[in-house]
């Protein structure tokens, strides 16, 4: 140990000596250092976001023809014979169906029916989804039956990526995948939240499918320890006007130790 | 010395230093926070609090770590370690903040309950780089909770020093389960040679400071003695400084000798409070004063003076040829020895 007198005492006033003084300031621009390197560098080491979106405090009508195929969508007219399909949400992490119940009881089948439906987007690269937070909120317009999109069997392939939930994924969270994210996606899909395969190829275009069972019908539970690890999956596809769906067997899941095109470099969060 | 807390909570440089802590925390989350919005503007708001309060705890619970390695190695460090806990509890905070908001993102709203769904919705406990992370700084954060609210002196006095103690070294056990924490979750994916190598250092510092003041202390645990009719030989009287006294371990136990006033006592080197080292504390109006927080006990008796009711056991010494012996065997706290004169 160090000798010297210097003895501070905290109820005696004027104990703190000199060197013990100099040394707690020392400590206190070192420590202050350490606090501006550690900000530094925690925040710019962080990979890039992508900009996917979230309105969390701003609420959108849309208006459109609902269909249930297998996961509910709203099909709404965008400009002259374009339409998107608008994966319909519930609240947090659940699906849309009970906010739905209300107006399934007015009518036999909801399918075709023009609904209006008012919530908060999301939306990235392409796909908007819509989360529903209020079950007065969705009204049947009447005489309104609509067409909507017909299933176009594609191939059987076998794809590379990695199960995702579309709401955090498409604009709720960031990084809305990989490690970090798997408790998340893996809650989202368990409470009813469609699971989506999110791919990308070798010239970094993403493509996004909608996981069903092979015979068309959702799957949640199946795919839970599949979730946000890089995965490889044969299937069918199936192409629903500007969504794809993929005809699984979960057994026919398997986890990829390497990483997958979606966690390359110039990829963001 | 029970009573004085409410004095020692009021003093000015307490103030100062909270102040200083304040400040840090709220420059270490705007620097974030502004580098983060204007270099990375796609941030969501609550990744951005959840990564600032994260990182920010983690380095406060460095700088808490290394204060009482550094007081052990130079006594000029001591008022930082004494007034440690306002920055442990800090840190708490900014940990509870990083937890509470990674807990409502992650698994709030969902089809189980919060807590149950941190434990299950990720079942990959036998793997390592898929392992459920979030359990491990839910564990850190339970610990840092405990020591949190425990810190105040009233525990001390209901859970005794002894207890109190143990309960706080688990912050080692914290420390290594949030270093895993990271290592195993964000580190996975966020991967970056800057915050690694940010990290890396940190348990470099904290650990080969720790392994250095461990060092030091066993050379004082581990000297030889000479023995002398049950006696046991401490050193020449000329080492110890005048209010000051020489740390001697016997049968296990540290002692303090003190040298005062032509007298010499010794007892347990142990503070009552938060078991500061009482031999490195110093004579001040006829009083052993604890470096640590000015806890004071008698020579004599290891008494503390009245209205307050602490007590260490006493030793006995001898003098021969200027040369002090102390018997080992230790008396009841708060025995009355007579002094050594010389
Ligand atoms: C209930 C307790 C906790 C939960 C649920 C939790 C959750 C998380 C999550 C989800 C991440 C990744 C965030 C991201 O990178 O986007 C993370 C990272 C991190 N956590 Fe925790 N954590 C908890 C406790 C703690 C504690 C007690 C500490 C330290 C005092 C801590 C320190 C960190 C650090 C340093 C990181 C990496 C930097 C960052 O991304 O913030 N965590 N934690
Ligand atoms: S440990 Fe606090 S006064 Fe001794």
């Amino acid at each position: 140990m160090k000798k010297n007198d210097e003895f501070y005492i905290p109820y005696i006033d004027g104990s703190l000596g000199i060197k013990t003084k100099q040394t707690i300031k020392r400590f206190a621009i070192g420590s202050l250092i350490v606090i501006i390197i550690g900000a530094l560098l925690f925040s710019f080491a962080q990979k890039p976001f992508k900009n996917s979106s979230f309105e969390l405090i701003s609420a959108t009508k849309i208006i459109g023809v609902f269909h249930e195929n297998p996961y509910p969508m709203l099909r709404v007219q965008i400009a002259d014979n374009t339409y998107k399909n608008i994966l319909l949400l519930g609240f947090g992490k659940s699906s849309a169906n009970p906010f739905l119940e209300q107006i399934q009881n007015e009518v036999k089948n909801l399918n075709g029916q023009t609904l209006s439906i008012e919530g908060n987007l999301i939306y990235y690269n392409g796909k908007t989804l819509i989360q529903i937070t209020d079950e007065n909120k969705v009204t049947l317009l009447p005489n309104s039956s609509g067409i909507y999109p017909k299933k176009i069997s594609v191939s059987k392939m076998t794809l590379q990526g990695e199960i995702i939930d579309p709401k955090c994924y498409f604009g709720v969270m960031k990084p809305g995948k990989g490690k970090i994210h798997r408790s998340c996606a893996v809650r989202c899909i368990s409470g009813g939240i469609p699971p989506v395969l999110a791919t990308t190829d070798d010239n970094n275009i993403s493509e996004y499918y909608l996981l069903t069972d092979l015979k068309g019908k959702p799957i949640h539970k199946e795919v839970l320890p599949f979730i946000g690890k890089p995965s490889e999956i044969k299937g069918t596809v199936v192409k629903m006007e500007d969504w794809y769906l993929l005809k699984i067997n979960p057994d026919d899941i398997t986890i990829i130790s390497d990483l997958s095109n979606i966690y390359s470099k110039t990829n963001s969060n | 010395m029970g009573l004085n807390y409410q004095l020692v909570l009021w003093n000015k440089h307490k103030k100062t230093y909270d102040k200083i802590i304040a400040a840090g925390m709220l420059l270490y989350i705007i620097l974030f926070a502004a580098t983060t919005l204007i270099f990375n503007s796609e941030t969501s708001i609550e990744t951005l609090v959840i990564r600032a309060f994260g990182s920010l705890a983690i380095i406060m619970l460095h700088i808490i770590l290394v204060i009482g390695p550094l007081a052990r190695l130079n006594t000029n460090f001591l008022p930082i370690l004494y007034n440690r806990r306002h920055l442990g509890v800090s840190m708490f905070i900014a940990a509870l903040i990083h937890g509470g908001f990674s807990m409502f993102q992650f698994h709030a709203l969902g089809d189980v309950n919060p807590i149950y769904s941190l434990f299950t919705s990720n079942m990959d406990y036998g793997s390592l780089t898929n392992f459920p992370f979030q359990v491990l700084g839910f564990f850190a954060l339970l610990i840092l909770f405990i020591m949190a609210s425990t810190s105040h002196d009233f525990f001390l006095g209901n859970l005794s020093a002894k207890v109190w103690k143990r309960l706080h070294m688990m912050v080692y056990l914290a420390y290594v389960l949030i270093i895993a924490h990271v290592f195993l979750g964000a580190f996975q994916q966020e991967t970056s040679p800057f915050t690694i190598g940010i990290m890396v250092i940190g348990f470099i510092v904290v650990a080969s400071l720790h392994l250095t003041t461990a060092f030091k202390e066993r050379k004082i645990d581990n000297t030889k003695t000479e023995e002398k009719n049950g006696w046991l030989k401490v050193c020449h009287i000329s080492e110890i400084e005048e209010d000051r006294a020489k740390i001697f371990t016997v049968e296990n136990e540290r002692v303090a000798i003190f040298k005062y006033n032509g007298k010499l006592s010794a007892i347990h080197n142990v503070c009552k409070h938060q078991g500061g080292p009482l031999g490195e504390g110093k004579i001040i109006d006829g009083c052993i004063t604890c470096p640590w927080h000015g806890y004071q006990y008698l020579p004599s008796n290891g008494q503390s003076p009245p209205p307050f009711t602490e007590k260490v056991a006493t030793y006995e010494l001898m003098l021969e040829d200027k040369t002090v012996y102390i018997n080992p065997k230790a008396f009841d706290e708060g025995t009355e020895v007579k002094p050594c004169n010389y």
